[in-house]
C-alpha cells in the first residue's frame, strides 16, 4: 500500500495530529509551570520575610526587661513622669525633635540628657516608622517591681 | 602445506571482500575525515566512522566476530544499543551539562521546540506514503528531531533492524546542521527579521534551577510516561548539576560517563552498518526521508517563530526557531552564525539555547507518543 491510502489505512493522520497536539500541550504546560516558579518563590520569600518581621516584633514585645533595665535613676524617674504627661498631650506616635522643642519650651530641666536616658531605659522606643512611642510595658514592669 | 596456506588466504579480507564492503569502507573514511578535518561533531563522527570501518571488514560468517553474531565482543557492546541502555545514559550526561537558564528566563520560547517536532510527524506520514510499515515510519520520522539518542531509543523499540541506517542518518544530519539549516533559515526570513535584537533574559535564581528539573520531570512524565527513561535521566542529570551538593556525581555524568557511553554507542552504531544490512534501497529511502524531516523541522521552527511575532509585544528573531531541532548546541551555534552574518553585534546564541533545549524535551515526548501509539 502506498500514498494517501497507506496513510489512511494506518491511521497516520490521526497519530500525527494527536501526536503534535500532545507535544504542544506538554511544552505549553511546562512553559506555564516554569513561568510560575519564580513568582511562587517570590511569594514564599515575601511571606517568609513578613513572618520573620512579625516574629521579631513579638519577640521584642515579649522580652522581659531585666532588673538592670529597670534600674532607672531617681532623677530620670521624676523627669519621666513630666515627659509622659507631655507625650500624652502631644499624642503618639511623636517625633523626638518635637518632644525636645516642647520640653525646652515647658521649662523641663536638661531635656537632651533626660530624653537620652529615657531612650536608654527603653521608656521611649521607636515605632519603626521614624517616630517614637511611650513604652508602657517597661513602666508597668518597673512599677510592679 | 599449500592447502593450509590457500585456506588461510581464502579467509582473509582480500578474498572475502565485495564491492559493498568497499563502498562502506569509503563511507567510513569520509565520516572520519569529516570529523577530524572538518570538525563536524567530531565526538560522534570519529567513533561512528571508525565503527563503520570495524563493521565492514569482510569476515567469515559464524566465526563469532561480527556485531550480529551472539557471543562476539561487538555483540555484547551492541546490547546497550538494542536494549536502550545507552540513550538514557547519554541524556543523563546532557542533563548534567546543560544550563536551562535561558529557557527558564523566557519560557514562551519553549513553543519553538514544540513547533520543530512537526518535522517528525510530517516525515512519519511521508514514510507511510512511500510504503514503510508504521513502526518503521515512526522510527524514520524521529530523525527530524535531530536527536541521535532519541532516534536510537525509538528505533530499538520499534524497528531494531533499522538501527544502523537511522542512527547514521540522525548523527550525520546532526553533524551537517551548519550545512543544511542556513539556506532554509535565509529562505524563510527577511533581512529585517534577521536583524531583530532580542532583549537580555532576566536573572534566574538558583532555587528556580533546582525546582525546574523536578517540576519538568513530573509534568512531562505524567503526560507522556513512555518518555520516562529519557526525560527521567535528563532531568535527574540536571538536578545533579544544579543542586551543587553532589558535584562529584554531576562531574562524572557530564564527563567520564557520557564519554564512555558515546564511545560505545558510536563504535557499535557504526559497526552495525554492515554492507549487506546497510546498503539497501531502504537505507537510501531512510536517508532521503531523514533530510526531508530535518528540513521540515527547521522550517516549522522558523515559521512558528514568525507566527508568534504576530502576537508578541517583544519580538523574537525568527532565526532562533531553527534551533527548535534538538541538535544541542549545534543548532544554536548555527543561529548565532547566521544572525551575526547580518549584524555582527547581534548575539543570539543564548536566546537560541532555549528552543534548542526544549527541542530535546519535545523530541523525547514525540518519541514517547509514537512508541505508545505503535505499541497499542
Amino acid at each position: 500500500m502506498f500514498g494517501f491510502e497507506a496513510i489512511i489505512a494506518h491511521d497516520g493522520l490521526g497519530i500525527s495530529v494527536i501526536g503534535i497536539t500532545i507535544v504542544f500541550v506538554s511544552l505549553i504546560l511546562l512553559s506555564f509551570a516554569v513561568s510560575q516558579i519564580h513568582k511562587l518563590i517570590e511569594l514564599l520569600d515575601k511571606k517568609n520575610t513578613s513572618y520573620q518581621r512579625v516574629k521579631k516584633t513579638q519577640q521584642k514585645d515579649q522580652k522581659t526587661p531585666s532588673v538592670s533595665d529597670l534600674a532607672i535613676p531617681q532623677d530620670v524617674q521624676r523627669a519621666s513622669r513630666q515627659f509622659k504627661l507631655l507625650i500624652e498631650w502631644m499624642g503618639e506616635p511623636f517625633s523626638l525633635p518635637k518632644l525636645l522643642y516642647l520640653s525646652g519650651k515647658c521649662g523641663l530641666s536638661r531635656p537632651h540628657s533626660t530624653i537620652n536616658e529615657l531612650l536608654k531605659c527603653e521608656l521611649i522606643i521607636p515605632d519603626e516608622n521614624g517616630y517614637f512611642i511611650w513604652n508602657t510595658r517597661v513602666e508597668e514592669k518597673r512599677s510592679s517591681t | 602445506m599449500t592447502d593450509l596456506f590457500m585456506e588461510f588466504l581464502s579467509n582473509t579480507g582480500f578474498a572475502l571482500v565485495d564491492y559493498r564492503n568497499i563502498i562502506m569502507l569509503l563511507v567510513g573514511i569520509i565520516i572520519v575525515y569529516l570529523g577530524v578535518a572538518k570538525q563536524y561533531e567530531p565526538l560522534l563522527l570519529v567513533p561512528i566512522g571508525f565503527g563503520i570501518l570495524i563493521g565492514n571488514i569482510p569476515i567469515i560468517k559464524d566465526f563469532g566476530l561480527g556485531i550480529y553474531e551472539s557471543g562476539s565482543f561487538l555483540n555484547y557492546v551492541y546490547y546497550g544499543v538494542t536494549h536502550d541502555i545507552y540513550p538514557p545514559l547519554i541524556f543523563l550526561g546532557i542533563g548534567a551539562l546543560t544550563d536551562f537558564s535561558t529557557m527558564l528566563a523566557r519560557p514562551v520560547l519553549m513553543l519553538l521546540g514544540a513547533a520543530a517536532q512537526i518535522g517528525i510527524f510530517t516525515t512519519f506520514l511521508g514514510a507511510l506514503a512511500i510504503g514503510f510499515p508504521p513502526n518503521e515510519a515512526a522510527s524514520i520520522g524521529i530523525i527530524g528531531g535531530a536527536d541521535g539518542p532519541t532516534a536510537i531509543f525509538l528505533t530499538a523499540m520499534l524497528a531494531p533492524r533499522l538501527i544502523g541506517p537511522i542512527a547514521v542518518a540522525a548523527y550525520s544530519y546532526m553533524a551537517l546542521v551548519p550545512v543544511i539549516q542556513p539556506p532554509i533559515m535565509r529562505l524563510l526570513t527577511t533581512r529585517k527579521e534577521r536583524l531583530i535584537k532580542m532583549e537580555e533574559p532576566r536573572e534566574v535564581s538558583k532555587r528556580e534551577k533546582i525546582i525546574f528539573p523536578i517540576v519538568g520531570f513530573l509534568l512531562c512524565c505524567f503526560l507522556a510516561p513512555a518518555a520516562l527513561p529519557l526525560l527521567g535521566m535528563l532531568f535527574f542529570g540536571n538536578l545533579l548539576k544544579e543542586c551543587v551538593v553532589v558535584e562529584r556525581l554531576a562531574k562524572t555524568a557530564r564527563t567520564s560517563l557520557i564519554d564512555i557511553v558515546t564511545i560505545l554507542l558510536g563504535v557499535t552504531v557504526g559497526a552495525s552498518t554492515q554492507a549487506d544490512v546497510f546498503l539497501t534501497r531502504q537505507s537510501i529511502g531512510i536517508f532521503a526521508l531523514g533530510a526531508f524531516s530535518f528540513a521540515i523541522a527547521t522550517a516549522s521552527g522558523v515559521i512558528f517563530a514568525k507566527i508568534m511575532n504576530l502576537f508578541l509585544r517583544k519580538k523574537i528573531n525568527p532565526l532562533i526557531g531553527a534551533a527548535g531541532v534538538s541538535a544541542v548546541p549545534n543548532s544554536a551555534r548555527v543561529v548565532q552564525m547566521v544572525g551575526q552574518k547580518e549584524d555582527p553585534t547581534n548575539f543570539l546564541l543564548m536566546h537560541a539555547m532555549a528552543p534548542n533545549i526544549s527541542g530535546v524535551i519535545g523530541s523525547a515526548i514525540a518519541a514517547a507518543i509514537l512508541w505508545s501509539f505503535m505499541s497499542l
